[in-house]
């Protein structure tokens, strides 16, 4: 019998909640993606946290925080401590989208759920994966073979393919079969009959337009209000389909020579765009092509600012420009803080790019008619002064001198440790990063003095000093915070761990750093206020998945043997169930939140070996891939309980005869034309010659079940023509 | 070993049966010598070639592979290690000028190099034009047929699985690991297990393979910690220019370079008092591939991803290009590395034929050189060598040989191959003493366990049986119960790469793409006849042939043996209706030709029709067949039990027309009886349904 397959969705089903799947292969725990909403509410996860512990492993999918937010703290809150696998991409544009979440939340709330630690020891312990490689699990999940493959919609976008014993589950959600500028499409549709399959049903009823109108639509909206004097706020994701946007934006502007500034501000935008220029690998053909053929990467961008602080923002001259600001949700962030400030003008433009979370700002934006005023929280964080600074700078210098004794100790500690270590002093390679960095997974002095000997020769060090000192107070500081002062975490010190995270983040760009420099004291300051909204708000499909259509001619296409649905509306799920129980496969779930179904195949199976005598009489017949024969054989069970087959002694049984071939009406009619026999299609079926038609009975696109063998029918008079076109008709296919 | 070369290997490609279970590795290149690496192997009908290079030694055709030894057009694939010209050079020749047509695969970083490296080398080859194996234009189409495979991905290609682990030789350096039918190769290319300035080390593959081919560059010689090697090179470097020489390292552009500007530009930012000391890095080729060296980190260790967050350290500090040797100000002591590293030509050779004569200037070789090329030659310290205008001149400068090249040494081979244990070891890149050496080494290191090893020269080939047991998952319907011992199993065989499925012919849809079709046939015949006609003749000839109404209209239909439906559709026209296979085909021939004969022979038949049916037709049967057996026996007369006495001359046969069987004591009448029965009921009386 073949392995035991069961799917339990956590998260995620019968509506747009985030993507949490648990399934359980032979008792060996898999998550799928570990996701979270911009709202960073808990009790999503409550059905995670229960079976946290019982999971073996972590699979991720995509970089975004539906598909891997909620890790840090399943890591942290759960006890989950199962390995983690991903690509290279998701690894690194999700922890930076991590960052970037904690920092907008940061500055405006007092937001505990995880901290930037979390995030770092979270993503510390993930495998990074090449696209279609595979990955022998060990130990209790012997046996099972994991492979990411391409899925488009975000760079790194994943299709699992789960394997054992030859059987293959494939979970694909998010996928985009179109090719894009920066991604190639998904490669779903060379899996052919997996045994299950399990997928979203998110874009179900929704049809895109052709990318060529909608990449027009795109930039003349833009374009019309630069010219008409507005601003244009595109609200977007931190590392994911905004790069789609603004390679969109790079090469409208650079074709047509275009002076309009574009800026592109996130917490980690210089970061996220600096290590996207190394994932050319993981790109489009045209990508790496122009690469190889001219050296010149697609993200060395030209007219696109980065920016990292919306201050840099506010020092631009005056006039129209396009910003692209992270926090698709709206609900806080830069995205929203502009927002707030351009909605009140007319001749600003807000550009959805993507469908807002359910329950979020961006989705209430996206309703028809919009609304005509939103209230918002206009939060800010303000330097601490008077008293309060007073307070706060005498807590800091008492954890100073503490740290600085520290430090001194930690350090004298290292350089012994080095000396140790069998390589010269002289030779400045003993300075290498990472053999200590393996040693300072553990946070703290000793792991940030590494850093500094890793990355500068001893010599100049000594000017560094004072900037990652400063640093390096801030981490016990959390600890020591007086409550009743009301003072939290500084935000920029909050930035400056993310250097920290060394070897996991590794890049930190100049900006960050002189960002960290900045370390005022602060608090957070609310106020409410109604916007009226006057500006336009456009929504387009920017969102890179697969369209309701398409991913009904991929599903049959695939034709799995058990088709699992998640994450989309109950009325996309219940649509794409209804459409795929009849032109899919018979067995189609939509489970419940924390619903178990056994998808366990129910093929039999055993294994026989093919002796060289029986082999040596056989004759294939070869059919595309694939290589057909009839035998006919005698089963011989081996002393070890094996099988194998041998020739009959006897003479072999008579058997039906099967017609082996897909047969194409259309290339059918050109074939018969280039024999020289007219045909026509009249009504469905093709008429050959004068005499003869042929039809094909049934609904072709049909698979699984009984229909799927095709019926074809030729009549016709009694005639030579005739038995001519029935000998063509029988060159398609192999009898056996 | 085998040991035939020559013509004998194409030949015995096309008499070998496709299936062969011995697999063929033979070097075209690099076979007992170091340069133009290329190793051909077929296994089950698949091809493969490693690596398609040049000989740095040679120019023109005499620098290729033995390519003439083989058919290209039979390889399915084609993997290049690294962009290395002994590695990769004479691949545009081989995509371009060959009939090859299969798929060719490199690393990322390795084909946006090879393209670079390749149109420098046509640039700077001093040939003859008809000497030139490929322009410009054949390495631009090259890059078209080139796909690119990632670290750990598995492809498939006609039934071969294949994925490359880190080499560490170079930037995108891989070792290609090849799975035929569960039998695995492993190609290391060159490899390193050591991690330096900017590589990491090559990989151990997850899996042993069942035969390693593996470079043996080195020998037997270890190489010396790598701290030292760099302090020996700092330190030639800093005495000689301090005592106001000039060094010259002939390195080649691209890979263990880089990592010795690396080492230069740490040195000199260590030492304030070289700073006036220029170092010259005289290859534009290699600023060039600066960005590629930028974009791939993800190819490289951990030490300059980290570094990289800070600046690039590929930007050198103390080190500037030198486009060519007339804007080099020649005035005092300075570091220059040049290419090539062979010292046969190029801007390196400018430089030696213009230093070497001075005693304090020096020469520092930094990598393994190729036989027959000068820097070789200098390596021995000649006294005089000769110069690029044919004159000679005295050798007095300083040689020295400080290898760097990321390649294996004795120690790392031994210990890669104890952990991998491969049954079969094939040793190529490397010259036949040290190799033999070699060889002699590992066969002593792994003298109790049954390991076999190679050392081919090239077009030798080396031939290994491997009996791979083909296993079938019978799956579906069939599956249902596993069969016991003598029991048969019949179905379809699917074969797909190098798996068997055994699948009963309805299910073919499900586990595979394939489909399964079934065909009807309806054909109108004229006919005007009553159909009655039609019945009792195909009576005649037809054992069974049931009368069953139409379902719908509740027209009488006739259908033969189940197999074929004849109807009545008007007055004038008959259908029938069968679904095709070779058998009803042929029903419904002999149903059509009768059909046409009874239209033809219409009145005779009407009156038959009326005969009664049963009895009478019993009789005219026995009739006809006593009638017949007259003919044959001449004596012949009904016995009294029924049975028919037959007299040949004193032999007498009884035969029994009910059962067929025959009594007699002649034995040889009793067979020519029973046959002629036989023979003659099958003629008189119908076809019964079991008999087609």
């Amino acid at each position: 019998m073949g392995t035991s397959v069961q799917v339990t969705p956590l998260c995620g089903v019968y509506n747009e909640n985030p993507l949490s799947y648990l399934v359980s292969i032979d008792g060996f725990n898999i998550l799928i993606d570990c996701g979270w909403n911009d709202h960073f509410h808990p009790q999503l996860l409550q059905p995670l946290s229960r079976v946290a512990s019982t999971i073996d492993a972590v699979l991720l999918s995509h970089s975004d925080t539906l598909h891997l937010g909620a890790l840090p703290y399943a890591m942290k809150q759960f006890g989950l401590s199962a390995p983690v696998y991903a690509t290279e991409p998701v690894f690194r544009l999700g922890l930076l989208t991590m960052y970037d979440h904690y920092l907008s939340r940061k500055q405006v709330s007092e937001f505990d759920l995880f901290t930037l630690d979390d995030i770092d020891s979270a993503f510390q312990n993930v495998t990074r994966l090449t696209y279609s490689q595979n990955c022998h699990l060990s130990g209790k999940g012997e046996g099972i073979v994991i492979a990411p493959h391409v899925a488009g919609h975000l760079l790194g976008g994943t299709v699992w393919k789960i394997t054992k014993d030859g059987e293959d589950v494939i979970y694909a959600v998010d996928f985009n079969h179109r090719k894009e500028r920066h991604l190639n499409g998904t490669v779903l549709e060379s899996f052919v009959r997996p045994a299950v399959l399990i997928t979203d049903a998110y874009n179900a009823l929704s049809n895109q337009p052709y990318r060529r109108q909608r990449d027009q639509e795109f930039l003349d909206a833009i374009l019309n209000t630069l010219r008409g004097n507005g601003n244009v706020l595109l609200p977007v994701d931190t590392a994911g389909r905004v790069l789609e946007l603004l390679l969109i934006l790079e090469q409208h502007w650079e074709q047509h020579h275009l002076t309009f500034p574009i800026f592109f501000l996130t917490y980690v935008s210089s970061s996220t765009v600096d290590y996207v220029k190394s994932f050319l690998e993981w790109m489009s053909d045209s990508i790496a092509k122009s690469f190889e053929h001219t050296r010149d990467n697609a993200f060395l961008l030209k007219h696109v600012t980065l920016l990292i602080n919306k201050s840099e923002l506010e020092n631009v001259p005056e006039g129209p420009k396009v910003v692209l600001a992270s926090m698709a949700s709206l609900e806080v962030g830069f995205s929203h803080d502009i927002f707030v400030e351009w909605a009140v003008d007319a001749r600003n433009l807000v550009l959805f790019t993507e469908r807002g979370q359910f329950g979020t700002r961006a989705r209430m934006l996206q309703a028809d008619p919009p609304p005509k005023a939103v209230k918002v929280t206009l939060s800010k964080r303000v330097p601490l002064v008077g008293e309060e600074l007073a307070a706060y700078e005498e807590e800091q210098e008492k954890i100073k001198k503490e740290e600085a004794l520290k430090a001194t100790l930690v350090k004298e500690e290292e350089s012994k440790a080095v000396v140790g270590a069998d390589v010269g002093k002289t030779d400045p390679m003993l300075i290498d990063g990472h053999t200590k960095a393996d040693g300072g997974g553990v946070r703290g002095e000793a792991y940030r003095d590494v850093l500094i000997d890793g990355f500068v020769p001893t010599s100049s060090v000594a000017p560094m000093f004072p900037f990652y000192d400063k640093t390096s107070e801030w981490d016990d500081f959390g600890e020591v915070i007086n409550p009743d002062d009301y003072v939290i975490r500084d935000e920029d010190m909050d930035m400056g761990s993310m250097p920290m995270g060394g070897d996991l983040d590794g890049k930190l760009d100049e900006n960050t750093a002189s960002l960290m420099l900045d370390t005022t004291p602060s608090k957070v300051v609310s106020s409410e206020l109604t916007v009226q909204i006057k500006c336009s708000l456009v929504y387009m499909d920017f969102e890179g998945r697969s369209d309701g259509r398409s991913i009904k001619s991929i599903l049959s296409h695939v034709a799995p043997l058990k088709l699992v649905l998640v994450h989309g509306s109950a009325e996309a799920t219940e649509h794409l169930k209804q459409h795929c129980l009849k032109h899919v496969c018979p067995h189609v779930y939509a489970p419940q939140i924390e619903e178990t179904i056994d998808v366990t195949s129910d093929l039999c199976a055993y294994k026989v070996q093919l002796s060289e005598k029986l082999m040596s009489n056989v004759l294939f017949k070869k059919l595309g891939d694939y290589e057909i024969a009839w035998i006919d054989s005698e089963i011989e069970k081996t002393e070890g309980g094996s099988l194998s087959s041998l020739p009959l002694s006897t003479a072999p049984p008579p058997h039906k005869s099967v017609l082996v071939g897909d047969l194409k009406m259309a290339d059918f009619k050109q074939f018969l034309s280039s024999k020289g026999i007219p045909v026509e299609f009249s009504g469905g079926a093709l008429r050959c010659g004068e005499y003869v038609t042929l039809r094909k009975v049934g609904d072709a696109s049909q698979k699984g079940g009984a229909a799927a063998i095709q019926q074809i029918v030729i009549e016709g008079l009694l005639c030579e023509e005739y038995y001519k076109i029935r000998e063509y008709l029988y060159s398609q296919f192999y009898s056996l | 070993m085998g040991s035939s070369g020559g013509q004998s290997l194409k030949r015995r490609d096309s008499t070998l049966t496709r299936e062969s279970d011995v697999m063929t590795i033979t070097p075209l290149g690099a076979g007992s010598e170091v340069g133009r690496s290329c190793v051909f192997m077929t296994f089950k009908g698949k091809t493969i070639m490693f690596d398609c290079g040049i000989h740095p030694g040679f120019s023109g055709m005499a620098a290729l592979p033995y390519f003439d030894e083989i058919d290209p057009s039979t390889i399915d694939l084609l993997l290049i290690t690294h962009f290395h010209l002994d590695h990769a050079a004479s691949l545009p020749y081989f995509l371009e000028k060959t009939t090859f047509k299969g798929r060719v695969f490199m690393t990322h970083a390795t084909k946006a190099i090879y393209k670079l490296l390749l149109s420098d080398f046509v640039k700077v080859s001093k040939v003859s034009v008809e000497d030139m194996l490929f322009d410009e234009q054949d390495i631009l189409r090259s890059m078209d047929k080139i796909e690119v495979i990632d670290f750990h991905q598995t492809l498939e290609v006609n039934g071969i699985r294949f994925w490359c682990y880190t080499a560490g030789h170079v930037l995108g350096a891989a070792m290609f690991m090849v799975d035929i039918a569960g039998v695995r190769v492993l190609y290391t290319g060159d490899y390193s297990r050591e991690e330096d300035r900017h590589l990491r080390a090559a990989e151990l593959p997850q899996f042993s393979p069942d035969v390693c081919i593996i470079e043996a560059t080195y020998g037997v010689q270890l190489h010396q910690p790598r701290h030292i090697r760099e302090k020996r090179f700092t330190d030639v470097i800093h005495s000689t220019v301090a005592q106001g020489g000039r060094v010259l390292i002939p390195a080649f552009a691209l890979g263990r370079s880089q990592e010795l500007l690396l080492i230069l530009d740490e040195y000199w930012s260590n030492h304030p008092e070289l700073h006036n000391v220029p170092i010259y890095y005289a290859s534009p080729l290699a600023k060039r591939c600066m960005a590629v060296y930028q974009t791939y980190i993800n190819a490289m260790n951990e030490r300059i991803r980290n570094q990289f967050a800070n600046s690039n350290p590929f930007d050198f500090k103390h080190i500037s290009p030198l486009k060519s040797i007339d804007e080099f100000n020649d005035v005092g002591p300075s570091v220059v590395m040049a290419s090539p590293g062979s010292l046969q030509s190029g801007l390196s050779r400018q430089l030696f034929d213009k230093w070497c004569a001075e005693k304090k200037n020096a020469c520092l070789i930094p990598g393994y050189v190729v036989e027959g090329t000068l820097a070789k030659t200098i390596i021995n310290e000649p006294k005089e060598v000769t110069l690029m205008n044919g004159l000679t001149a005295p050798l007095n400068m300083q040689v020295h040989y400080i290898s760097f090249s990321a390649h294996a040494d004795s120690a790392q081979t031994t210990t890669f191959l104890e952990e991998l244990m491969p049954p079969n070891i094939i040793l190529v890149h490397g010259e036949a003493n040290e190799m033999g050496r070699l060889k002699q080494k590992l066969v002593t290191h792994f003298t109790d366990r049954n390991t076999k090893l190679y050392t081919p020269k090239n077009c030798q080939s080396v031939e290994m049986p491997f009996n791979v047991e083909k296993m079938a998952k019978t799956i579906g319907k069939l599956a249902e119960q596993t069969p016991d011992n003598g029991e048969n199993v019949s179905g379809l065989l699917v074969r797909k790469g190098f798996s068997y499925q055994i699948i009963a012919p309805d299910d073919l849809h499900v586990f595979s793409q394939l489909l399964t079709a079934n065909v009807t046939q309806r054909i109108t015949i004229p006919y005007s006849g009553a159909f009655g006609v039609i019945k009792h003749r195909l009576k005649q000839i037809y054992e069974s042939v049931d009368s069953v109404p139409d379902e719908e209209t509740g027209v009488l239909t006739l259908r033969v043996h189940e197999r074929v439906t004849v109807r009545q559709d008007s007055e004038n026209h008959l259908s029938l209706q069968w679904t095709a296979d070779p058998i009803s085909d042929m029903v419904s021939d002999s149903v059509v030709a009768l059909v046409l004969n009874a239209s033809r022979e219409m009145p005779k038949v009407v009156e038959e029709v009326v005969k009664d049916e049963g009895v009478e037709e019993v009789k005219k049967g026995e009739k006809i067949i006593h009638a017949l057996l007259l003919n044959l026996f001449g004596n012949v007369k009904y016995g009294e039990d029924g049975r028919l006495v037959i007299t040949v001359d004193d032999s007498v046969a009884y035969l029994d027309k009910q059962t067929g069987e025959v009594e007699g004591e002649n034995e040889g009448l009793k067979e020519r009886v029973k046959v002629a029965f036989r023979r003659i009921q099958t003629a008189v009386k119908p076809i019964p349904g079991s008999g087609i």
